[in-house]
């Protein structure tokens, strides 16, 4: 189609003004940073090289850098599994043909999906509240009165807690997911399996699980990347805590968690904001990587699936 | 979680040794076909009350009295059922100032957040010049970017542009629209490369100018995919926390928060009772629940036509 240049360059202005000023800047600008001494009490700052990332990946801090890293990757493991888990059974279930009242129950499934996540986290948090949260008072029925999770004061049970959380938060996404391909899988194939000897459990392993590949891998890739950095649904709860001693980061500090409260400054006096830029800037790389990997992959199961 | 699997597969188990004898095969499968179908409506209703449990306390509390707020009794249904945290939501708290302060954010982000992304689409789908590889390379590039990490640049930027002092709530909005912009512009894009362009071409034979034919033409036709962008941006600002957190400050009342930051004050402050945080956090649910139902079936076509997976 024939149109002049000026008239592309309007239809582009708004959005490229946006990002180069408001997107792009602040990421220069921590890039800029990553390269100073600069902390909160230090205006007289100057470059120093890659010494900050020098600190995070090998030196002093090193040991608090990998520790939250490798936190974070395990809650996404626990959590992108359980996901898998529970959204396929969910899907598997209200796939079941003699199954009753289908649209009710997808409905009510579907029901944290559809609720204000910020609105539903802090309320979780009351309800993990140690003294009057329903979970342990629900508990207390069953095992006495002394009975009780310390939910938000244990490392451990915090951890389980945002796993929960989580859990409730993001199944509906991928029951839906689920649901959808199986739905399209074509009757007969299960039917020429099932005429073949197969049992249901064969047939699941052998046709069904390698035909929902292409819609699980890339869901799975990016719900990994997005539970890499959640923040909301967790700093709500536990704000990074349970800590247990000072210059550790708490048992739930992932990786946002850490980078909001090295910023607000939960625990030093001093804000190193040159320190926390390199550390932004050594996850945006991570996040990059991980993105081109799922489009990747993406890309290679459109070919083989297509 | 495991029960079931392992029951699944004690099911699946006893299915094989039987599959030998065929005689027998038809009668079985009745059987195990009711005992899973018994143990499917087990499971579908562990899920339910496991979807509904936050929600169903939430409830009962908003109504529960005064007198028994801060209780360790368990109360399954509220002693006895008042409106009285309604009333105080509404009455004594800045509750109208919160709707306004997220209503606006979330209207003028989802403004501007669309202006820009849809145009930007369209020039990205239908024409070709320089710069244009380079430009969906960068917009990809920038998704990996999570906004929270440039917190303090973005406070830096926004102090410059004197919009922290002046109007923090319009530095806000620009920040969840430039946040959201990559993603709609993506997503409206993938639908504009669906639309034939031979529509437009028609249009301009017709003695349409450009501007029309995208006005009349393509946007009505994109309709699925611009509402779908503009709900996720609405959404997202509407549960945001971290950003608001760090760029708005409470005043005495707190009238100038967004509701999330409200709640967030509301919970954290030991002397408020659950009671009113429950009935404020369903005031502000309800809304966005029906506009979530009602925009349901955009989000069916409008996110995956566009092909956001690439």
């Amino acid at each position: 189609m024939k149109v002049s240049r000026l008239q592309i360059f309007l239809y582009l202005l708004p959005m490229l003004l946006t990002i180069l000023v408001i997107n792009m800047t602040p990421i220069v600008y921590t890039l800029y940073l990553s390269f100073t001494n600069n902390t909160l009490f230090n205006d007289e700052y100057k470059f120093v090289g890659l010494a900050n990332y020098q600190r995070l990946l090998v030196g002093t801090d090193s040991g608090e850098f990998l520790q939250v890293l490798g936190l974070t990757v395990l809650y996404v493991v626990v959590c992108v599994s359980l996901f898998l888990i529970v959204g396929m059974l969910t899907a598997l279930a209200l796939n079941n043909p003699r199954v009753k009242l289908q649209a009710l129950w997808r409905g009510i499934l579907l029901i944290p999906w559809a609720t204000p996540y910020a609105i539903t986290v802090l309320i979780w948090k009351f309800l993990f509240n140690y003294d009057f949260g329903p979970i342990n008072q629900i508990l207390r029925i069953f095992f006495g009165p002394q009975a009780g999770i310390p939910w938000l004061t244990e490392p451990f049970w915090a951890f389980v807690g945002v796993v929960i959380v989580n859990v409730w938060l993001s199944y509906p996404f991928f029951m839906i997911v689920i649901l959808g391909a199986l739905q399209s899988i074509p009757q007969e194939l299960l039917e020429a399996a099932s005429v073949d000897g197969a049992t249901p459990w064969q047939s699941f392993w052998r046709v069904t699980l390698p035909l929902l590949r292409p819609a699980l891998l890339p869901t799975t890739i990016l719900s990994s990347i997005t539970t890499f950095q959640m923040f909301g649904a967790v700093y709500l709860i536990t704000q990074g805590g349970p800590v247990t001693s000072a210059d550790k980061p708490g048992a739930t500090s992932f990786v946002m968690i850490y980078v909001y409260n090295q910023i607000l400054s939960g625990s030093a006096a001093n804000v190193q904001y040159a320190k926390i830029a390199a550390f932004a800037i050594i996850l945006f790389i991570i996040l990059g990587a991980l993105t081109f990997l799922a489009r990747a992959l993406g890309a290679k199961d459109k070919e083989l699936y297509a | 979680m495991n029960d079931i699997v392992a029951e699944e597969a004690a099911v699946a188990a006893s299915t094989s040794a039987k599959t030998t004898r065929r005689p027998l095969r038809k009668r079985r499968a009745g059987v195990l076909g009711g005992v899973k179908l018994a143990l499917t409506y087990a499971f579908l209703i562990v899920m339910a009350i496991f979807a509904l449990f936050p929600i169903y306390f939430v409830v009962q509390a908003s109504l529960a009295g005064g007198q028994n707020l801060y209780s360790t009794d368990l109360h399954l249904l509220p002693v006895q059922p008042t409106l009285d945290n309604y009333v105080y939501a509404f009455t004594k708290e800045p509750l109208f100032a919160w709707l306004l302060n997220t209503l606006l954010v979330c209207g003028l982000s989802t403004l501007y957040g669309l202006v820009a992304s849809m145009t930007g689409a369209y020039a990205l789908s239908r024409a070709r010049f320089r710069g244009r590889q380079l430009t969906l390379t960068l917009l990809l590039v920038l998704q990996a970017f999570p906004g929270l990490l440039a917190l303090v640049a973005y406070y830096y930027l926004l102090q410059f542009l004197q919009l922290m002092d002046t109007a923090p709530l319009l530095g806000l909005a620009i920040v969840y629209a430039a946040s959201s912009i990559v993603f709609s512009c993506w997503n409206i894009k993938g639908y504009f490369d669906t639309i034939p362009v031979e529509l437009e071409q028609a249009a301009l034979i017709d003695g349409a100018s450009p501007w029309q034919a995208f006005w009349k033409i393509t946007l009505p036709l994109a309709l699925p995919a611009l509402a779908a962008s503009a709900l996720l941006i609405f959404i997202g600002g509407w549960s945001e926390f971290a950003v608001a957190n760090v760029l708005l400050n409470a005043n005495e009342d707190g009238s100038n928060l967004t509701f999330i930051l409200g709640l967030y004050r509301l919970q954290s402050d030991f002397r408020t009772p659950w009671g009113y945080f429950a009935a404020t956090s369903i005031i502000f649910s309800v809304p966005l629940i029906a506009i979530f139902l009602y925009a349901q079936r955009f989000f069916r076509s409008g996110l995956t036509i566009g092909g956001v997976k690439g």
